[in-house]
């Protein structure tokens, strides 16, 4: 069995995951794991999939179009690079990044941009977007896995300066925390 | 996974409704350096205590950082000192209250608590020595804190030892006119003292307990006032029922808080973790406050009537909270009422609303007793001791911890003001009864036998 990465976007309305898994299903492949999400009318989901080894990825495609024509929907598949997942895999722990500040354009990429520039990975991220000065209104939250080697202290003293510079007040906390206070 | 409102409430929580670790205490136990020479023993104690201590503070901080949530206070509750320097005079133990004062400094604790004696049933030589040298041990040091547990439900009042705290807590005030009397919100008087109390002045760490121990102290009145306000705001008409559910449900959340923290100092330091100990302890903070509680749930203010009912329905819910939610709960655990260390409590004495009559009543269903209360200088030891003996049988007889930590004003009357500083606050003086007058009862002296445990009505 060989593996695939299935991406499906487009306007949100019943029937896409059924049809997508309806071909799967009808060319012996087997969903391995699959998420999805709405933002505002806009559906994203993304399966990974294995299926047989003689199973061209363009006939799969094929009978995705025709199956969801009339979706409107965006349908990439590729193979999955399964020596780059253990390449990737370094010692982590789980923190919750949260910012609270007006709402302007560039805020996003600023604290991702602290992220990533520590080589550390944001494994979800959530914004709440409303608009206006209301700090309370504007928040986003990261869930990032920090390795091991990066220096916490150095780390998080400057993403609550680089964030600072654009009036956004920044925390940043082990996830267990959250888990202690929410999970029994 | 967690969803957005679940990381949005426990943001605010740490953030906005001041959660915070109250106290990380590292307890422990000194009977193996004991000693007839005075500098030996002196030796031995700071030898083992700046051993184990040394990093506490350091990993407290840090594993407050990588959290989120401070650590506001980091100590050291240790061997009840009348037992493990029994041998010395009254002289030679307020030399080891300096000692430990140094320590306590040396590795950068706000306090050390067990300059303390368990005098519940009789006075040992080593007992008399240290209530003896309390006055002049708290006069002259500023880390170091006193407990005397001088009634149990199983053995009764020792009255003697009830009038030799008087006497101490008269003179303790004298020797620190200058500061209001602070000497006394260092110092307090114990019915049924729990072994492994995180919160000062009242922690020591029993004779049951292990070589070393981190017992955590988690605070969050201004938690639960958030969660009952809102819970009135957005909920039909919540009855008391519901109420008490909601306070059981965010008492949980704060002790798997301190549980996480605690088990992570205990093994960053290598010691076992003991308890621990949710108590609404309040700061002089608005919003941090455990008599805006009962604002919230609808009283005019903390000491009107119906006050002692919402006091014993917030107990018992954080209790319940608390113990569900960690099997490791200990220390006193409930709801604390000191007067000075809480802004709205203040007023409410200030006000009227509340005198020592009404805290006494309430200190039945609370978790400890009367604490940080600042009352006329002129009180005479009699007074004060009657005080004392009347909280104590409150204690005795409901088999719960009673306490007292009162401070006689040196100098000053009912209604006047007493400045303590820092997380102390201030107290406007209450009115006593007969404040400065003689009392026969208290002077036949002698034990009052303890209670009978069938025939409860």
């Amino acid at each position: 069995m060989k593996k695939v990465i299935i991406t499906v976007i487009g306007p949100d309305r019943p029937g896409i995951i059924a049809g997508v898994s309806g071909v799967l299903f009808t060319h012996q492949c087997n969903i391995e794991n699959i998420t999805q999400t709405i933002l505002q009318s806009e559906f994203a989901g993304i399966c990974l999939v294995s299926m047989p080894p003689d199973l061209d990825n363009g006939v799969l495609r094929s009978a995705m179009d025709r199956e969801l024509a009339g979706f409107n929907l965006q349908i990439t598949i590729k193979d999955l690079d399964d020596d780059r997942q253990d390449h990737d895999k370094v010692p982590t722990e789980p923190f919750i990044v949260s910012t609270r500040g007006p709402d302007k354009q560039g805020i996003v990429s600023v604290i991702s941009k602290a992220i990533a520039d520590a080589c550390v990975n944001i494994s979800n991220l959530k914004a709440v977007f409303q608009g206006g000065e209301n700090p309370d209104r504007n928040i986003m939250i990261f869930e990032i896995d920090i390795p091991v080697s990066v220096d916490f202290q150095n780390f998080s003293e400057e993403l609550r300066r680089r964030a600072s510079d654009i009036g956004l007040d920044l925390n940043i906390q082990h996830k267990n925390i959250f888990d202690a206070v929410n999970r029994i | 996974m967690l969803n957005e409102r679940e990381f949005i409430s426990t943001l605010d929580m740490l953030k906005y409704e001041h959660l915070d670790v109250r106290a990380v205490t590292l307890g422990i136990n000194l009977a193996d350096c004991s000693s007839h020479d005075l500098d030996v023993f002196k030796s031995n104690i700071r030898k083992k205590m700046t051993t184990l201590a040394r990093d506490l503070v350091t990993v407290c901080n840090r594993v407050g950082h990588k959290y989120g949530i401070e650590v506001v206070n980091k100590r050291i509750s240790i061997s009840p000192i009348a037992v493990v320097a029994a041998a010395f005079s009254a002289e030679q133990m307020v030399d080891i209250a300096r000692t430990l004062d140094d320590i306590a400094r040396e590795v950068n604790v706000d306090f050390i608590g067990g300059f303390s004696a368990l005098v519940e049933k009789g006075i040992a030589n080593g007992d008399k020595a240290l209530i003896q040298a309390i006055p002049e041990a708290l006069a002259t040091t500023q880390r170091l804190c006193s407990s005397v547990n001088v009634a149990s439900t199983r053995a009764g009042i020792n009255m003697d030892a009830v009038l030799l705290m008087a006497e101490a807590i008269k003179k303790a005030a004298d020797l620190t006119r200058d500061s209001d009397g602070l000497a006394c919100a260092k110092l307090c008087v114990f019915c049924n003292i729990p072994e492994d109390v995180p919160f000062m002045a009242g922690a020591y760490l029993g004779t049951g307990e292990a070589d070393a121990v981190i017992n955590v102290g988690v605070s969050g009145p201004g938690v639960v006032k958030k969660a009952i306000d809102r819970a009135l705001e957005g909920e039909n008409r919540p009855d008391l029922g519901r109420i008490a559910e909601i306070i059981k449900r965010t008492a949980c959340k704060v002790t798997r808080v301190g549980e996480l923290i605690g088990r992570e100092v205990a093994e960053n330091l290598g010691i076992p973790f003991g308890v621990v100990d949710l108590s609404l302890a309040p700061t002089p903070t608005v919003g941090d406050s455990v008599g805006e509680i009962f604002q919230s749930m609808g009283l005019l203010s903390i000491g009107v009537p119906g006050s002692t009912a919402a006091l014993a329905m917030l107990n018992d819910a954080v209790k319940k909270g608390g113990a569900f939610a960690s099997s490791y709960v200990g220390g006193l655990s409930g709801a604390f009422i000191p007067v000075s260390e809480d802004l709205n409590i203040e007023e409410a004495t200030r006000k009227g609303y509340l005198n020592i009559e009404k805290l006494e009543a309430l200190t039945s269903v609370c978790s400890v007793g009367l604490d940080m209360v600042a009352i006329p200088g002129n009180t005479s030891v009699d007074t004060l001791a009657g005080i004392i003996a009347d909280e104590m049988a409150v204690g005795m007889i409901n088999s719960k911890t009673t306490a007292t930590r009162i401070i006689p004003v040196p100098g000053k009357k009912e209604g006047e003001k007493a400045h303590f500083g820092g997380l102390l606050g201030h107290a406007s003086i209450i009115g006593v009864k007969n404040a400065d007058g003689v009392n026969h009862f208290i002077r036949h002296g002698g034990r009052i036998p303890a209670p009978i445990h069938s025939l409860k009505n």
